[in-house]
């Protein structure tokens, strides 16, 4: 829909977390998931840009 | 002599740019800016007696400012009221809206204008808005199309989409010269042609958004985590819809370094809300952002959260969350925000 | 090539015989009677309404306009009034050669109760008559009295026959008479240079009292086909179609296919008409987009670079017409659909209940909900009263727009439409 930058997660029902995981794992997840999104705010996109987490 | 006031925002008026969005509404006497321009075009049955003038952030963010801008512009006593051009400002295109829709509400006319993508172009209540282009570059023929809108309305004549109108003005019945398969022929021709835009029905499309510059350095910034999952306290006690949300809330996060199960709850209607009433981070990440701050990633936490129900809500009313979001987080100093989206 | 001999219909009353004179028609209301008269109804009675009357019509099933190319029909109307003809031309062409006799500002009108139908009103004089191309026609209107225990489909068939028959009877009168206009109507085909523009005709066939025939069958579940124009302008597509009253399209509209009229009349001047497809409305959204992806493949391989789309129907009818935009512009074709507006009575809702997402050329036939202040009536044809108020059906009243026949003229007839004021 346009946003210009967009970290995809996995699942609608819980786009910060992910309930397969153990709740230690889920919570590291979570702040990777934050750190993804620093950095694509700290980066210049020009388009709709997708930033994965790794 | 026909009085006018115009409405401008601080940029227009030489005020400054985004250094001074935040600036309070203000008046003075004449045209200023392109109001010179707009005031030549008019002639001298017309005199722009006033330029009102708010910062974007106040006028789009502040809730009592657009009756404070009505009420300057009223002082004057205007035959019309005339707003913009706003181009693509989101801001400047919700402030000039409102206050055409104010002035109206206040029995005076009035008309604003902007480019058709504005998120402000519903919301002039009665008032019309006539179409711009999308940027300041484009300020002659936006005056151009205005300035003939002003005369008409001053001359107790209707708009149509002929003098550029677009937005929310009804749709009116009426007898065309030719038949609608006529019509049809001719823009079937027009379309081969190559303008890919001719049409009787404009209908919205979705818009794009010009990505706002990088953050330079996060340890310094205040970053704002936001949600349209619909989480709110326990109780839901601002009451926000599950579907169809007219409106956005918030809730403070000062002193909290974590969310409770139970006492946050997911009230949207578009999925099932189990897991993040189970852990409501999963919807709004406070454990996580909380640690960004104390490790120094980010200077500070904004000690609010925004929330609203992605649920079927209409375009015009999540590009108005939008712009409106965006307005409240710049008058608090935030730099980045997070949306967790549903 | 088609030609057709226009016969201006001046003035009409009824008398010993059916005969045409110096631009009058009179009709011989016992022939007329005889001639729909069938086992299903146990009564016809046939009365003219002309423009300017203080007469409303109400409850109005189908509209056809008379023609004839020879005694008997000669061929008009295949699958009614005689057998569907062997094929000719191109495409098949019209059932037989020669002239195609109208009488033109002349109608037949049926009008009376069946079930499923949506009452249907034409006014023949105030603000609505201009809104219905039939207040402008002279209108031979018949009423009936179904038979006790007759089947409703029997009812609607032997109405459907009777009118074909009466229609045709009645452009008989005319065929020696000299013509007041020949009209020469060339074929669809390309021309040197000019871009091939088509038609893709929706017809809404949704079983009895809903249903549409091309040459005498029931064109439902059928695949999107080319037809002749020429064909139509005889009379092969054939409306049982009694559904919403402003957006559905008698008879009498197909035979005077407004889109081919408008692509024809500039034919070799600006643009090739490049012919007509029409297309079932089916009801479910996966036969919809497979209907619509059909019709846009035919229209590619017949060589169509853009097409103008039309509908009969309400907002479910907006799909068929959206998907077919959509599918023709995925094939590189440029699409134009007409479509009406449900915009309320203060034109302030959405207009459009399912818009294309790629197309973007729409024309707007008006607003389905625009009321209308209509006048008292001296006489009323087709029923006492008018079902949907419970009031006289000579009464003063308000009505939608919706409720006027073939007003929103889904196939581009009408001049009416919408634009924005404020």
């Amino acid at each position: 829909m346009g946003a210009p930058r967009i970290v995809p997660t996995r699942g609608i029902p819980f786009p910060a977390g992910d309930p397969s995981l153990e709740p230690a794992e889920e919570r590291a997840w979570r702040q990777r998931l934050l750190e993804r999104a620093l950095e694509a705010v700290s980066t210049a996109v020009h388009a709709p840009t997708l930033f994965e987490v790794k | 002599m026909a009085r006018i006031v115009h409405y401008l925002n601080q940029f227009f008026i030489g005020a400054g740019g985004e250094d001074a969005a935040a600036q309070p509404p203000s008046s003075q006497a004449g045209a200023v800016g392109p109001g010179r321009r707009l005031a030549q075009l008019l002639g001298d049955e017309h005199e722009i007696v006033a330029t009102v003038s708010c910062g974007d952030d106040d006028a789009a963010g502040r809730p009592e400012a657009i009756a404070e801008i009505v009420a300057l512009i009223a002082e004057h006593q205007p035959d019309l009221v005339v707003a913009g051009p706003a181009f693509t400002s989101g801001r400047y295109g919700l402030a000039c809206a409102r206050v055409a829709a104010g002035a109206k509400a206040a029995g005076l006319g009035a008309v604003a204008a902007m480019h058709p993508d504005n998120p402000g172009l519903d919301e002039a209540g009665g008032a019309p808005v006539v179409a711009s282009g999308e940027a300041a570059r484009l300020m002659g023929p936006a005056l151009d199309t205005l300035s003939a809108a002003v005369k008409k309305l001053l001359a107790g004549e209707v708009l149509t989409d002929a003098d550029g109108l677009v937005g929310l003005a009804p749709r009116r019945p009426r007898m065309a010269e030719r038949t609608a398969a006529e019509r049809a022929v001719d823009l079937a021709l027009t379309r081969l042609g190559g303008d890919r835009d001719a049409t009787e029905v404009p209908l919205p499309r979705f818009d794009r958004v010009t990505p706002a510059p990088p953050i330079e350095d996060l340890r310094d910034a205040t970053l704002a985590i936001l949600t349209e999952g619909a989480l709110v306290p326990d109780g839901n006690p601002g009451a926000l819809e599950s579907a169809r949300a007219t409106k956005w809330l918030r809730y403070s996060l000062e002193g909290r370094d974590e969310l409770k199960p139970g006492e946050w709850r997911s009230v949207h209607g578009g999925f099932s809300t189990v897991w993040a009433n189970e852990d409501p981070h999963r919807i709004l990440p406070l454990d996580a952002a909380r640690r960004l701050e104390r490790d120094g990633a980010i200077g500070r936490l904004y000690q609010e959260y925004l929330v609203t129900a992605g649920n079927g809500t209409s375009v015009a009313n999540a590009r108005r969350f939008g712009v409106e979001w965006a307005a409240d987080l710049r008058h608090s100093g935030a730099r980045a925000a997070i949306l967790t989206a549903t | 090539m088609l030609i057709r001999s226009i016969h201006t219909v001046r003035g009409v009353g009824t008398g010993g015989a059916t005969e045409w004179r110096d631009g009058t028609l009179t009709v011989s209301a016992e022939e007329a009677q005889a001639l729909v008269a069938a086992p299903s109804l146990a009564g016809v009675k046939v009365s003219w309404a002309s423009p300017g009357d203080a007469v409303r019509i109400v409850k109005v099933l189908d509209v056809v306009e008379p023609r004839s190319k020879g005694p008997g029909g000669g061929g008009v109307f295949p699958g009614w009034l005689g057998p569907s003809g062997p094929r000719s031309g191109r495409l098949g062409g019209p059932a037989v050669e020669g002239p195609t006799h109208v009488l033109r500002g002349a109608a037949v009108v049926v009008a009376g109760y069946l079930p499923r139908a949506q009452e249907a009103v034409i006014d023949m004089s105030g603000p609505a008559a201009e809104l219905s191309p039939f207040g402008s026609t002279h209108n031979l209107v018949i009423e009936f009295t179904p038979a006790p225990d007759a089947d409703w489909a029997d009812v609607d068939d032997a109405l459907r026959r009777g009118s074909l028959a009466l229609a045709a009877r009645l452009a008989e009168a005319a065929l020696d008479a000299p013509p007041d206009e020949e009209e020469t109507v060339p074929d669809p085909g390309p021309v040197e240079g000019l871009p091939r523009i088509g038609a893709v005709t929706n017809l809404q066939t949704q079983g009895v009292f809903k249903d549409v025939f091309v040459r005498g069958e029931s064109f439902n579940g059928q695949a999107p086909a080319l037809i002749d124009p020429a064909e139509i302008d005889d009379g092969a597509v054939v409306s049982g179609q009694f559904g919403h009253p402003s957006l559905r399209n008698p008879t009498w509209v197909h035979q005077n296919h407004p889109i081919a009229g408008a692509l024809r009349a500039r034919h070799g001047k600006d643009l090739a008409f490049a012919g007509v497809v029409l297309s079932p409305e089916p009801v479910s959204a996966s036969e919809k987009a497979r209907i619509s992806a059909a019709a846009a493949q035919l229209c590619a391989e017949a060589g169509f670079e853009a097409v103008i789309v039309t509908k009969e129907g309400g907002g479910n009818a907006d799909a068929d017409v959206a998907l077919k935009m959509d599918a023709l512009e995925d094939l590189g074709i440029a699409a134009v659909g007409l479509f009406a507006e449900m915009a309320g009575p203060d034109g302030t809702g959405p207009p459009i209940v399912v818009a294309p997402e790629k197309a973007t050329a729409m024309v707007s036939t008006g607003n389905y909900d625009t009321r209308l202040d209509l006048p008292e009536m001296e006489r009323s044809l087709g029923g006492e009263e008018l079902a949907l108020l419970g009031v006289p059906a000579t009464s003063a009243m308000q009505l939608p727009t919706a409720v006027i026949l073939a007003s929103l003229g889904c196939l581009g007839g009408g001049r009416l439409t919408c634009a924005q004021e404020a």
